[in-house]
């Protein structure tokens, strides 16, 4: 029956309590009370009735309600000593805990004392009242869902209602679009190509504000088509910029003056109140351009070259061929300039090679981003796979220069410069020949499948109506590279040539004066003629300006006539025909046969212009159907 | 990458390495052969300082010019691990001491030893001329012959015999010993290691033996 | 003796990344695809789905007399590409400095032959523990982190027959760089931050985890 004991520790606040500052600043501090004094304190704060009473509530035994009259008796009686007051209380809790721990006792060992649950009468009409109740409740229920929900509406039909270019609404697509970050009071965005790989000083922050003119000011018509959310772009990304390719064919020294800024009239600066996406896309290509210009004027300035780069202004220039130079300008208009800038000459922008700087640049950008995955992962990263394997595989050192090589975009640029130089080139060559020379026909094939540095064409020459026979095709492969022209031709030869065109034009004429030599002998062989000889160099005759003619000599099945043909590149076609020697004596005895008639005689020129055909294999056959007499 | 075979070439007692080396590099330009760029092949070796193991362990460290990437380490037991340069920080590594601690490994002192000399290359063929060095003396000359377009040394021997032969005369009769044992599978520059391994560590003993400047071949 | 002075002219002379900052924590299986999808927002690639992982590792001991210290070697390969293994060598973490944001190790990193196993055996080394990690990689510029999942091997030597070790997730930041730089520590932090409702303890020193298996 021994109450529980509990430990109450008492401790001071360490610090002293400040009872006053004086005006001079000095704090008087309340000395600390001692030890007793500070029991007592606290004693007294102690107010046993009060927690007795709430405590336990109203089903108190009545044993407790003396205790609380005694306690009030004790309460106004003056103490007789500090602790009187608690004693008593004390004094009377006990007494009541006795009480209670003997009720629990009773109440427990059930010796002497049963306890029963007190019997209450069940609620009558039942049913109903708990019907009404639910029914009440469901009703609350559904008064509040319906408010929700009408609320909801209500909210949804705002935002219907609401114009489409409300600013938050706004707000929102421009962030499902752009990078935009809030600081302080302002929302500032970020449209430059960080986040994509780039590593261009010059940042693309904007700022959006929330446009207040339109709102307040102008009528609803002009307030539907303007935005309510404006962008403020910094000044030295605004109006627009592209970046001008152009390979011009300069005579002699360099053309510096064309470094003149021309805007193309399509591209103009868009209006001032044009929509933020425009704007911010027209300031992300500005950012975009200067950023691929500057890569390219470090590049030009930094490479060495046998013919150095020149960077003026805005504008760099390197030669690609001679008398070929690549300009590359940066065209950056601001809107706010005036027409003259405008020029009137015309600028031949070449598209591909700008798309291809743009495509170099984003290439740039994707590897600083994209880097191989170290497998294992705690391998080195930022290395190519091949070089993280080039120790444990022994890699030699050549094969090690090769990894750190790496071209800059200005010597790609001039690479597919000088590939698309020599690819038209080529073209315009190849056309020029076949409608110069109507008489071989002269086919090109273009390769569907090239690249920006290497392009294939098959050049075939026939002769009209001879298709069919196969010998007589003269067909030739041209590989056109960066800086040359690998050809091979029929028989398998290589051939390199420069950058030149009338070392192609050249490569045709020869090829067709063989084409010629071709046809000869298959029709030849067609007509059963004799191929009696055949030379591709003849050392005599006229000199050819380049290359050296071909000639062969024909015999008719009955050797009575011979045909000489003769090709050059230059000197053209000459076929010259032996008839009989006539000015010898059948009768003459020392020739014992007919045939050895055959031995002398003269070759005369046939003038080809006035045999009938349409073209020299046609003409030649003609001729040699002609000469042959019967057996 | 081809296959190479090294070869010592002995230094006659009345010449100096150095005119020898000049007469051989005579010849190769003779033949037609170019300089490319110099050569250098060096080992270091250290020891081991395992009380638990059971025997003691030389670990050879080489680097090959011809590899500059690579370490390779090979282990007296005749194991090579081919490795990145760095390897030889995680061996400095091993034999570093910290305060009160002993190393696991030692360098060996004086026990450097490097091959050096001049590069050529004539058509599919690249010969090195090297000068062994060990600890700062000239020791010896070793020869190195690559043929790079083939991989499997059975397969070009006779080619390469061939044209050893008309430089250095009948020193090449057979195949190096290393290669000897796998002359039908394929070439690894740990193959080259391996070599001069084995003509390092006959110099080294050749030294300890106190035979100056002969090549015990 | 002067091979610390050797030491120290090769860490010089090149210039080999030597100082890992690194960030540990864990996360619990069930919130992984959350921190996935996080990180993917967070790291580079974020159009690209997240690279998988799957490499086992062997820590490698020396150990000699009570006078020697001593020394460990991971040796690493990737089973997706068994032939790369890669051997590293870790530092004692500096956890004293409560100045430094990260914690900060000397690390050496080498790719090696796939005989290194055959070759540290010999060279004196004792297999200490192994274990696989399996899980995704992400990277931020040159930042690495990795989810990993760790598995405890249950017969040595084949790395097929695996049981999970724990119900969570390994993540780790780590930055290779060739000496202390406090910026990247800085940014390290930042990046930490972004994680902080999902990972539950982040700088918390690393004991050498798995040391049990």
């Amino acid at each position: 029956m021994a109450s529980a004991s509990v430990n109450v520790s008492v401790e001071a606040v360490q610090e002293h309590k400040i009872q006053e500052v004086t005006l001079d600043g000095q704090e008087i501090y309340i000395p600390p009370l001692s030890m007793s004094e500070n029991l007592a304190k606290l004693a007294h704060k102690i107010d046993f009735y009060k927690d007795e009473s709430e405590d336990k509530g109203k089903p108190t035994s009545e044993g407790e309600k003396e205790a609380e009259e005694e306690a009030s008796k004790a309460a106004v009686q003056p103490s007789l000593w500090p602790w009187d007051n608690i004693r008593n209380k004390l004094k009377a809790a006990l007494t009541e805990m006795s009480v209670l721990l003997d009720v629990l006792n009773i109440a427990k060992e059930k010796r002497y004392m049963l306890l029963d649950h007190v019997s209450q009468d069940a609620p009558e009409a039942k049913s109903a009242i708990q019907l009404m109740a639910k029914k009440k409740g469901l009703q609350s229920a559904a008064g509040v869902l319906l408010a929700g929900a009408e609320r909801l509406k209500k909210s949804q039909q705002e935002m219907g209602n609401r114009p489409q270019n409300e600013f938050h609404i706004e707000l929102l697509k421009l962030r499902q679009n752009w990078r935009l970050k809030k600081v302080g009071k302002t929302i500032l965005g970020d449209l430059s190509y960080k986040s994509a790989g780039s590593r261009f000083w010059q940042g693309g922050s904007f700022e959006v504000i929330k446009n207040t003119n339109i709102a307040s000011g102008e009528g609803d018509t002009m307030a539907s088509t303007r935005s309510s959310l404006e962008v403020v772009i910094p000044t030295e990304l605004e109006g627009s910029a592209f970046v001008q390719v152009e390979v011009k064919t300069v005579e002699g020294s360099m053309n510096l003056t064309s470094a003149i800024l021309r805007m193309p009239h399509g591209l103009g600066p868009y209006p001032s109140d044009a929509h933020w996406q425009t704007k911010l896309e027209a300031a992300q290509n500005v950012l975009f351009c200067k950023e691929l210009f500057s890569q390219l004027a470090r590049e030009a300035v930094q490479l060495k070259s046998f013919v150095p780069y020149i960077v003026v202004g805005n504008q760099i220039i390197s030669n690609v061929f001679p008398n070929v130079q690549l300009s590359i300008v940066l065209c950056h208009s601001t809107g706010k300039k005036d027409k003259k800038s405008q020029h009137p000459g015309k600028v031949e922008h070449n598209h591909v090679l700008e798309h291809s700087l743009h495509q170099l640049l984003r290439e740039v950008h994707f590897k600083s981003l994209n880097m191989s995955v170290p497998h294992p992962v705690t391998a080195t990263i930022g290395v190519t796979k091949r070089r993280r394997m080039a120790g444990s595989e022994a890699i030699g050192r050549r094969e090690l220069l090769e990894m750190t090589e790496s071209e800059t975009l200005l010597e790609q640029i001039i690479k597919q410069t000088r590939h698309a130089v020599l690819r038209l080139r080529t073209m315009k060559v190849i056309d020029a020949v076949a409608s110069k020379y109507p008489d071989p026909q002269i086919c090109a094939h273009w390769s569907c499948l090239n690249s920006s540095l290497e392009s294939n064409v098959r050049v075939i020459i026939t002769s009209q109506g001879y298709e069919a026979m196969r010998p007589t095709w003269q067909s030739m492969y041209l590989e056109i590279g960066v800086n040359d022209i690998k050809v091979v031709t029929r028989e398998r030869r290589r051939i390199i040539l420069s950058f030149e065109e009338k070392e192609i034009e050249d490569l045709i004429l020869w090829q067709i004066s063989q084409h010629h030599i071709a046809v000869c002998q298959s029709l030849a062989r067609l007509l059963s003629w004799q191929y009696i000889s055949h030379s591709s160099a003849t050392g005599v005759g006229e000199m050819e300006d380049f290359a050296t003619a071909s000639s062969v000599l024909l015999v008719s099945p009955n050797s009575d006539k011979a045909i000489a043909v003769r090709s050059g590149p230059t000197t053209g076609l000459h076929v010259h025909m032996k008839s009989d020697a006539k000015d010898i004596d059948a009768e003459l005895a020392s020739i014992l046969e007919a045939k050895w008639h055959n031995l002398t005689g003269t070759f005369k020129e046939v003038d080809l212009n006035r045999i009938d055909g349409r073209n020299f294999a046609t003409k030649l056959e003609l001729i040699m159907a002609s000469v042959t007499r019967k057996r | 990458m081809g296959t190479i075979d090294v070869y010592p070439y002995p230094v006659p007692e009345e010449k100096s390495g150095q005119q020898v080396v000049d007469t051989i590099q005579k010849q190769l330009e003779l033949l037609g052969a170019h300089k490319s760029g110099n050569f250098c092949v060096d080992c270091e070796s250290y020891q081991s300082n395992i009380q638990t193991a059971t025997q003691q362990r030389l670990l050879h460290l080489f680097h090959n010019s011809e590899q500059p990437a690579t370490c390779f380490s090979v282990l007296d037991s005749g194991i090579c691990l081919v490795s990145d340069l760095l390897f030889e920080v995680l061996v400095l590594k091993l034999t570093e001491k910290k305060t009160g601690k002993e190393c696991y490994y030692q360098q060996r002192k004086g026990f450097k030893v490097e091959s050096k000399g001049q590069r050529y290359e004539l058509g599919d063929f690249i010969v090195k001329v090297g000068s062994v060095i060990l600890a700062s003396n000239f020791r010896g000359i070793l020869i190195e012959v690559e043929y790079c377009p083939c991989v499997i040394p059975s397969e070009c021997w006779n080619l390469m015999k061939e044209f050893m032969q008309s430089f250095m005369g009948n020193m090449a009769e057979n195949p190096p010993a290393h290669i000897k044992s796998k002359m039908d599978t394929i070439y690894t520059p740990e193959d080259t290691i391996q070599q001069y391994l084995e003509h390092f560590n006959n110099f080294r003993k050749a030294t300890s033996a106190s035979v100056p400047a002969t090549p015990n071949r | 003796m002067d091979s610390t002075g050797a030491m120290g002219q090769v860490l010089s002379s090149k210039v080999a990344p030597v100082v890992e900052n690194f960030l540990q924590g864990s996360v619990l299986d069930t919130s992984k695809d959350v921190l996935i999808h996080r990180l993917r927002g967070l790291c580079d690639n974020a159009e690209n789905q997240p690279e998988i992982f799957h490499d086992h590792e062997i820590v490698f001991i020396m150990q000699g007399n009570p006078n020697q210290q001593p020394i460990n070697f991971h040796a690493r390969h990737s089973l997706m590409h068994p032939d790369a293994w890669h051997l590293r060598y870790l530092g004692v973490a500096d956890i004293g400095d409560k100045n430094k944001l990260t914690l900060i190790r000397h690390c050496v990193d080498a790719g090696v032959s796939s005989n290194v196993v055959d070759f540290l055996n010999e060279m004196g080394f004792k297999i200490d523990f192994e274990f696989i990690a399996k899980g995704y990689f992400f990277h931020k510029g040159r930042m690495k982190v990795t989810v990993s999942k760790l598995y405890k091997i249950l017969q040595p030597g084949s790395t097929d027959q695996v049981e999970p070790l724990s119900q969570s997730h390994l993540v780790e930041l780590s930055v290779v760089a060739p000496r202390v730089q406090e910026q990247i520590g800085e940014d390290m932090k930042n990046f930490a931050e972004q994680l902080k409702p999902y990972i539950l303890y982040k700088i918390e020193l690393k004991l050498d985890h798995l040391q049990t298996v």
